[in-house]
């Protein structure tokens, strides 16, 4: 008789935990980022950004899709910035381990192999590749959640041509999609601004001496060195190299956030004075403490990509949540396209380039111009894509 | 123009005795050892994190980091010869294999311990000298000055002592040289560890130029390659020919036409070179 209490009693509690049980699932996101070699801290900023978006959701006992709860579950693979280490480890995001949706890649080359598998598969995307051909009307599933070069270098080149009187400009670029993709938008940018881009050199991109480059871009007596497109521990290294020959004039980074990685490897007395793009305001309460809490939670200073990836994450938890389901990618995708004014982080987020790319996948939002001083940013102009001031 | 040829000459010599550094400590364990060690570049790394760890967390000055980094690197080829090479001693496959091995953990011991991300090296000494026009920054000076005098030291140690006698003997002929006495259980560790230190205190040199990460041995393994293939494998005159004649190749293409054709000159001259000269410019024939 006990025991048939008991097993009766057990019976109740089965019948009544299983639906709750059943409730809770797991989510995989993959994080296809770089995590090894010169575009490391992109990609590590782009990995925790994704880790801190999960944690969010975790901590409030899962993401609430439909009635059902997903634990987040952040699965991620180095592809240490090549085309073909991405093809693999997009392989095993999609067709092993059945994921929908990556954060990644970090470069363009890579972001442009792994389409076919992406799209084919109806995978979303939230790259930060550069290239203008990551985005288009064919390319449905792929999103840009952080501005690039052509986004906000005319208002910058603009400004900066305008008040520190450059005529001339000198750059390095890598010698890939991302870099070709840039050198044309910077040139172009400059030229619009009434300067010239007159010394342009590229090179591969585990190069590390750049003695040799910066000779004959100095002998040219450019006025101002540009270091867009390049990775934030080869941009150091450039600045640290530049300065040793001697360069006095301006250095220039107007896009890609990357202070505080040039800062480490230059140094601060080479760093000084140079003009940087910066996405990051230290006046927006949350933006600053997303920074404090990414210090705290892994030990290193935040890269400046990073709360793009946050607030991106977050917005696809939340197309997610509004189109009701995890499994139809189709359905987040057009829920995804529908958020507008996201109050992010960083500052209120939309969509745009529909007429740029022909989609309205490549975020919005608002950007400054910064002064390096003892290796810390000092904001001197505020931007949009229509200026600076 | 005469401007550009002057500070080329002067980058390409600079360039060129960083790579002797590196091929110098390759080609002597070729040499002794006849063992292709792929590891080589990771010792650089090793070294470049020894300088940094006596620089940065220990507050040594720069000359006791580079004094310690050699010893440490001695210790560090001799207990690696002890440990891994030993076991496949004349057995020049199995010994690359193993070296390969070898590589992979170090490179990923670095990665577990330092992370991924490059570390800053603050500078050792700022500005430039000038002469004119030409400029040649004092933190490459001090580099080349050191790297000069590390060379130096090691010719002296190879040609005028007892154990560089022995060296030689075993680079020569190693079945005559055990005739003659010379003590394989002690060259061997000894010899590998003389080329580790210069691999490490390469990495030590370079390391403020260049900064340090993990991955910073993959770019001076694949020149310490080059310049031994130009200059023969296992011949140390050839290497410093290589060397000087790589910077020199690399700054002037670099200079006058662009870093992609000082690439594609570089591969074009190994080619050709092993076409002519299968065994390298100074490089001798297989016996």
């Amino acid at each position: 008789m006990r025991l048939t209490g008991i097993l009766a009693t057990v019976s109740v509690l089965a019948m009544v935990a299983s639906p709750a049980m059943a409730e809770e699932q797991t989510l995989k996101i993959g994080a296809l980022v770089t995590q090894s070699g010169a575009g490391a801290s992109w990609g590590n900023g782009m990995l925790r950004a994704a880790e801190l978006a999960a944690e969010d959701v975790n901590k409030d006992g899962g993401l609430d899709v439909g009635g059902t709860r997903y634990h987040v579950e952040v699965i991620a693979y180095d592809d240490a910035y090549k085309a073909n280490e991405a093809v693999t480890a997009a392989n095993r995001l999609v067709f092993e381990d059945k994921v929908k949706y990556i954060i990644g890649t970090v470069g363009s080359a890579p972001i442009l192999a792994i389409q076919p598998i992406t799209e084919e598969n109806k995978v979303i995307t939230m790259t930060l590749g550069f290239t203008a051909q990551a985005l288009s009307p064919e390319k449905p599933y792929t999103f840009r959640p952080n501005p690039t070069t052509a986004e906000v270098a005319q208002p910058q080149i603009d400004w900066l041509v305008e008040n520190q009187n450059i005529k001339t400009v000198g750059a390095l670029f890598p010698n890939d999609e991302t870099g070709e993709a840039i050198a044309e938008d910077i040139a172009a940018a400059y030229k619009k601004a009434g300067a010239e881009l007159t010394a342009k050199e590229f090179f591969e991109r585990d190069r590390v001496d750049f003695i040799p480059l910066l000779t004959r871009i100095v002998a040219q007596g450019v006025d101002a060195i540009e270091l867009d497109g390049n990775s934030p521990v080869t941009a150091g290294q450039i600045v640290q190299q530049a300065r040793d020959i001697g360069f006095e004039g301006v250095i220039i980074r107007t896009g890609g956030p990357a202070t505080q990685e040039i800062v480490n490897v230059a140094g601060k007395a080479a760093t000084n004075g140079m003009f940087v793009h910066s996405a990051f305001n230290p006046a927006i309460e949350t933006a600053t403490a997303y920074q404090q809490r990414y210090v705290d939670t892994y030990g290193d200073q935040m890269n400046g990509f990073s709360p793009f990836f946050y607030d991106g994450t977050k917005m696809l938890f939340k197309a997610m949540q509004e189109a009701g389901t995890v499994d139809d990618t189709e359905a987040v995708k057009t829920a995804l396209e529908n958020i507008s004014d996201y109050e992010g982080v960083l500052g209120t987020m939309n969509w745009t380039g529909e007429d740029r790319y022909g989609i309205a996948h490549q975020l919005d939002s608002p950007f400054y111009i910064a002064r390096v001083e003892d290796g810390n940013e000092e904001i001197v102009a505020s931007c949009t894509t229509s200026g600076c001031e | 123009m005469s401007f550009l040829i002057a500070q080329s000459l002067i980058n390409g010599i600079i360039l060129g005795t960083l790579y002797l550094m590196m091929a110098i400590g390759f080609t002597l364990v070729f040499g002794v050892m006849r063992v292709v060690n792929f590891a080589h570049g990771e010792f650089y790394m090793i070294g470049a994190f020894m300088a940094l760890i006596g620089v940065t967390w220990l507050g040594l000055p720069y000359a006791v980091t580079l004094a310690l980094t050699v010893g440490l690197a001695v210790l560090l080829g001799a207990l690696t010869e002890r440990l891994v090479f030993r076991p496949f001693r004349s057995d020049e496959l199995s010994g690359m294999i193993a070296s390969l091995g070898l590589a992979m953990i170090l490179q990923n011991g670095a990665l577990l311990f330092f992370g991924p991300d490059p570390q800053a090296f603050p500078s050792m000494v700022s500005g430039v000298f000038r002469w004119g026009a030409l400029i040649v920054p004092k933190s490459r000076a001090l580099t080349l000055g050191v790297g000069v005098v590390i060379l130096i030291g090691f010719y002296f140690l190879l040609m005028h002592t007892r154990f560089g006698r022995g060296l030689r003997a075993l680079v020569q002929d190693q079945q005559v040289a055990t005739l003659y006495g010379v003590r394989l259980e002690l060259m061997y560790p000894l010899g590998l560890g003389l080329g580790v230190a210069l691999a490490a205190v390469a990495g030590g040199l370079m390391a403020p130029l260049f900064g340090v990460s993990p991955f910073i041995g993959a770019t001076p393994l694949l020149k310490a390659f080059i310049v031994v293939i130009l200059g023969g494998l296992g011949s140390i005159p050839g290497a410093a020919l290589a060397a000087i004649l790589l910077g020199l190749i690399e700054s002037f293409v670099s200079s006058f036409i662009s870093a992609s054709a000082a690439d594609i000159v570089t591969f074009a001259l190994v080619v050709g070179v092993l076409l002519l000269r299968p065994s390298g410019i100074l490089g001798r024939g297989e016996a």
